[in-house]
């Protein structure tokens, strides 16, 4: 069962890769596809500057948001852990809405920097309070708390200055639109994380037996508990630097592969990131096509896919 | 070889041709040239619409949100039809790309994330327009004239402008305080003398309330911040009814105000007076204020 649904789970990724080339304000033959990337060709820029780079990227980022929500979720053992609760994403949304807000005529080239900045420093807050040798009620605890107040700064600082509550609402939704080639290869240094991640696996296994089997069968809880939570930062903080802090991929999708492929990490991990790249592909996909030439920012589609089954999980864990 | 000489001749002239016609202006990312005028231009906000619009040439595409109402009708009449390519906060580029246009004219304050991948579809003329100021607008608008191979005609409207505008000034009342507003659903955002409205009025021989804080274009207010602002004319354009203004009305702090206890308190076009923010809608907009002291007298 639980390999079985691998290949269905590639076939999909590979079939929507095709379709957001394919589909948009303007549709192109799938025959076109490949002509569009020479260039001179008229559907050059189309296919080659915008809809690649945005698919690949789509690609990308819903796969290490989706890996890093399993790894919070592999330490953290609560179904409704997501990187959100280690407050990652709202400090990066902190930081990016300040320096819009104080800076509006600085340059915008520089807003994924900020943005990463703000997510690693959120990052070290959360450590700095907790140490490495809290509970991970503790840490989830202290990381909600510290969203929440990171969230309120936001809020604040959008009264303060409504002027620029349109760029800063338009941020912190997570969109695709105009990201291209110079955002992808920012990302690609974070690639380097997954295997890694992935290389956790079987250790992540042993700790859902409770601390203390996992300790006894050899496993350094802490450390793995570090080290899973410090690539989870990475992973997110990378993506929300560029896409801006897309909501509830992290949470939704680890359940969802969760249902097909079942609980061992070393299927679950690389399943969740297809279907994470899965579900981002289909949400770019619709809020591109929805209603051309309206593009909706992704983060709203994950948001409707999202909370809804939030809501359900929440209703069901009780 | 006479007839290689001919071509090659042919081919100078051509391009010394072009090269007169090169212009260069100055935009907000620096100088922008273009050696040929553009046939195909794509604005992505409305007051480069209304620039267009001024010396009677027609876009091929607007980020209009899909609403084409968004444009002022007098502009509709003028431009005729054209493609939406989408909201101005986020543009379409593939529908930009498809409507192959030969200029962009962009905005700084939306567009600067995206200038890079704009000038891969066409050259593209990056302009403040929101935020900015009526001075600003004025200048973008004689740089859009230059740029579009209009410069004659663009500077002629610009000065009949200034002449409507003291024409208009000339109908108004001198040194009347009067203090623009859009109201939402929920909240009331003053135009501040910063603002293109607040400009505008100014233009207009009109004196802007003092709103405190002048650091913004526009501030979001409450009834009893309005109350401090106290304007003695009132303009609101209401994006939605009932809007917040509506429902203040009931409440008693609104009767102690100095606009409503005098009637000075008058309904505008939000979209004329708040979005379109172009020569234009400043000649409405001063037409709009005559209507607002005639009607009292």
């Amino acid at each position: 069962m639980a390999t079985r649904s691998l290949p269905f789970l590639v076939l999909a990724m590979i079939g929507l890769l095709i379709a957001n080339l394919m589909f948009g304000a303007v549709s192109i033959p799938f025959k076109q596809i490949l002509d569009g990337l020479q260039t001179g060709n008229e559907h050059h820029f189309t296919i080659h500057e915008y809809r690649l780079p945005r698919t690949i990227l789509a690609m990308l980022v819903g796969a290490m948001m989706a890996l890093a929500g399993a790894l919070v979720q592999g330490v953290i053992r609560n179904p409704l852990a997501s990187p959100d609760v280690l407050g990652v994403s709202h400090g990066a949304g902190l930081a990016a809405v300040f320096y819009m807000t104080f800076f509006p005529n600085a340059d915008i080239s520089w807003l994924p920097a900020v943005a990463l900045v703000g997510s690693l420093v959120a990052a070290l807050m959360l450590w700095w309070l907790c140490g490495s040798h809290s509970s991970t009620i503790k840490l989830a605890i202290t990381g909600v708390a510290l969203a929440a107040l990171y969230a309120s700064c936001i809020d604040f600082l959008m009264l303060i200055k409504p002027l620029e509550i349109n760029n800063a609402l338009l941020w912190l939704t997570g969109s695709l639109w105009g990201r291209g080639w110079n955002q992808l290869s920012m990302l690609l240094p974070w690639l380097l994380l997954i295997p890694f991640a992935l290389w956790l696996a079987k250790p992540l296994n042993l700790i859902h037996l409770g601390d203390d089997s996992a300790i006894s069968l050899g496993i350094k809880a802490n450390k793995l508990r570090l080290a899973s939570l410090g690539l989870a930062v990475g992973l997110t903080a990378s993506c929300v630097a560029i896409c801006g802090p897309i909501g509830f991929l992290g949470l939704v999708a680890p359940h969802l592969t969760r249902k097909l492929v079942g609980g061992r990490h070393q299927i679950l991990l690389p399943a969740t990131m297809l279907v994470g790249a899965i579900l981002l592909l289909l949400a770019d996909l619709v809020a591109r096509t929805i209603d051309p030439p309206i593009e909706l920012p992704a983060g709203i589609m994950t948001a409707i896919i999202g909370a809804p089954y939030f809501l359900w999980l929440l209703l069901r864990t009780k | 070889m006479k007839r290689l000489i001919y071509l090659a001749l042919t081919a100078l002239s051509l391009c010394l041709c072009s090269l007169a016609q090169a212009v260069t202006v100055e935009d907000s990312k620096g100088t922008f040239s273009i050696d040929y005028t553009p046939k195909r231009i794509v604005v992505l906000e409305f007051s480069f619409v209304d620039a267009l619009a001024a010396v009677g040439v027609s876009p091929v595409g607007i980020a209009d949100d899909k609403d084409s109402n968004r444009i002022l009708k007098e502009i509709r009449d003028e431009i005729g039809d054209w493609t939406s390519v989408g909201t101005r906060s986020q543009p379409s580029l593939e529908t930009i790309s498809s409507l192959k246009p030969d200029l962009i004219i962009a905005d700084i304050s939306r567009h600067e994330g995206v200038y890079a991948d704009l000038q891969k579809i066409a050259p593209t003329l990056i302009l403040p327009s929101r935020r900015a100021t009526y001075e600003e607008n004025l200048q973008a608008t004689a740089i859009i004239g230059k740029a579009i191979g209009k410069e004659k005609e663009m500077q002629a409207r610009l000065k009949k402008h200034d002449e409507v505008m003291a024409e208009l000034a000339a109908q108004l009342p001198k040194g009347k305080e009067v203090q623009f507003g859009v109201a939402r659903d929920d909240a009331l955002f003053l135009h501040t003398a910063n603002s293109y409205a607040g400009g505008v009025i100014r233009a207009l021989g009109l004196k802007n309330a003092n709103t405190g804080r002048n650091d913004d274009a526009y501030r979001q207010t409450s009834l009893e911040q309005l109350l401090t602002v106290n304007p003695d004319y009132f303009i609101v354009g209401h994006y939605v009814t009932p809007s917040i203004v509506e429902k203040w009305k009931s409440e008693p702090l609104w009767s102690i105000l100095k606009a409503a206890k005098n009637n000075h308190i008058y309904a505008v076009n939000a979209n004329t007076w708040s979005r379109c923010r172009g020569i234009i809608s400043a000649e409405t907009m001063g037409q709009d204020l005559i209507k607002v002291f005639n009607a009292k007298k």
